[in-house]
């Protein structure tokens, strides 16, 4: 089962910052659906994900300044 | 009038433009050395220092620009660069960043701009400033680092670009992570311009650029310095209510302009919407924002002023502004993120 986080109306680095928070208590392979519309985020997350080891396995921009991305739990 | 329009308002455009679309936050860059405990965009920033040095280095010793020679307010810069730092992280920018989210439709972005022309111009010309001038009246008598040490500015000007040289080297040279990018879907010019994710070093290019064109741009206009925020944004709120003319000057079409290329960069690659924040981070806003006014006033200058200005002289003031900016961003990063974060994970070890 896939975990939402809705950041939506937060400002950098909350998005980042909430993501990282939400992602400790899941488990190995589980996935985090991440809303945000803060600009600097399309940079942030995707880097954190990958210095990280998290998959992505969606990144789209959804409407005018909205994002959807999903990171896979890697280890 | 016409000139100092047109100049001002060419050298904003490609700023905010170049500073949304390679996503440069000052604040996020002095943030992140403790919070991500990254220093790259940090990096970057001394890019942006080095180049500049190069270029109006350069273009002193031509004669086109000269340098102000008026000592080293060392306390206003002391106490300005830290309330400074403690003021942008509660604004969500620095200055220029928050003149840029204003052009991305960010409203907590506008609320924190009011606070800041209005903090600023208190202290340049309000209640305020008996207390700026205080501040603003410890002075030293020399004003550049290269006039202490009694060496030629390029000496500096070699030292610290071959130093920022070499990180860069390193940086590039590390394994690069596998950043996951969203599907490409323009193509050509539209693609780099208006999708493409910039290399925080090529963005840093070309604000060093942009901030050495700033200087003869600005002193064709009548005004002998590069790219400065603080003075412009509290001139903007005088003059609306005052109508004296003799505020407007250059600046205040660079930081107009500012505004209007980060419009047209946030509108052409789809990320402009007027975006609200919850209550509490619209409060921080505005805090932050009249804060900030008034560290930049009494520290002389911003992030940009300062930060990457003032540094590029080699100027006492900005190298200090630059350390207090960072203990005073740390500070507040604590208190706003860190403490919280730790509390966080007390609790969930303890579950």
């Amino acid at each position: 089962m896939a975990k939402v986080l809705e950041t939506t109306g937060m400002v950098c680095p909350f998005p980042l910052v909430e993501a990282k928070e939400a992602i400790v208590d899941m488990t190995k392979g589980e996935e985090l659906i991440i809303n945000f519309d803060c600009t600097q985020a399309t940079e942030s997350i995707p880097r954190w994900a990958a210095a990280e080891g998290h998959e992505i396995t969606e990144f789209e921009q959804i409407d005018d300044a909205k994002w959807r991305i999903i990171v896979k739990k890697g280890n | 009038m016409l000139q100092m329009i047109v100049f001002g308002i060419i050298c904003g455009l490609l700023l905010g433009f170049v500073l949304q679309r390679g996503r440069f936050c000052v604040v996020g860059a002095y943030r992140d050395l403790i919070l991500a405990k990254d220093g790259r965009m940090f990096l970057a920033t001394f890019v942006v220092i080095a180049i500049q040095s190069i270029g109006v280095y350069a273009l002193n010793d031509t004669g086109i620009i000269q340098f102000g020679n008026d000592g080293f307010p060392w306390l206003g810069t002391i106490v300005g660069g830290f309330i400074f730092g403690i003021g942008m992280v509660l604004a969500g920018g620095c200055a220029t960043g928050t003149w840029y989210r204003a052009g991305e439709g960010m409203i907590g972005s506008w609320v924190a701009l009011f606070g800041y022309m209005l903090g600023a111009a208190m202290t340049k010309y309000g209640v305020w400033k008996a207390a700026g001038d205080n501040l603003l009246s410890y002075r030293t008598s020399d004003t550049y680092i290269h006039e202490t040490l009694n060496v030629s500015p390029w000496v500096l000007v070699i030292v610290v670009t071959t130093l920022v040289g070499l990180l860069v080297i390193r940086e590039l040279r590390k394994p690069k992570l596998p950043i996951f990018k969203m599907k490409q879907k323009k193509t050509g010019l539209a693609h780099i311009l208006f999708e493409k994710r910039w290399h925080p070093f090529v963005t840093a290019l070309l604000i060093g650029l942009i901030a050495i064109m700033a200087w003869p741009l600005s002193a064709m206009t009548g005004r002998m310095f590069g790219l400065g925020i603080t003075a412009p944004s509290a001139n903007i709120l005088t003059f609306l209510i005052t109508g004296d003319n003799a505020l407007i000057d250059w600046g205040t079409f660079l930081v107009l302009g500012i505004f209007l290329g980060a419009f047209i960069a946030a509108k052409g690659s789809g990320e402009f919407r007027w975006r609200l924040p919850d209550m509490k981070t619209l409060r921080n806003n505005a805090i932050g924002g009249v804060i900030m006014g008034f560290g930049a006033s009494v520290a002389g200058g911003c992030t940009i002023g300062n930060g990457l200005v003032n540094s590029a002289l080699f100027a006492w003031q900005g190298w200090i502004a630059i350390v207090f900016f960072l203990l005073g961003t740390w500070v507040a990063t604590y208190f706003t993120i860190i403490r919280k974060q730790k509390k966080t994970a007390a609790i969930s070890k303890a579950a």
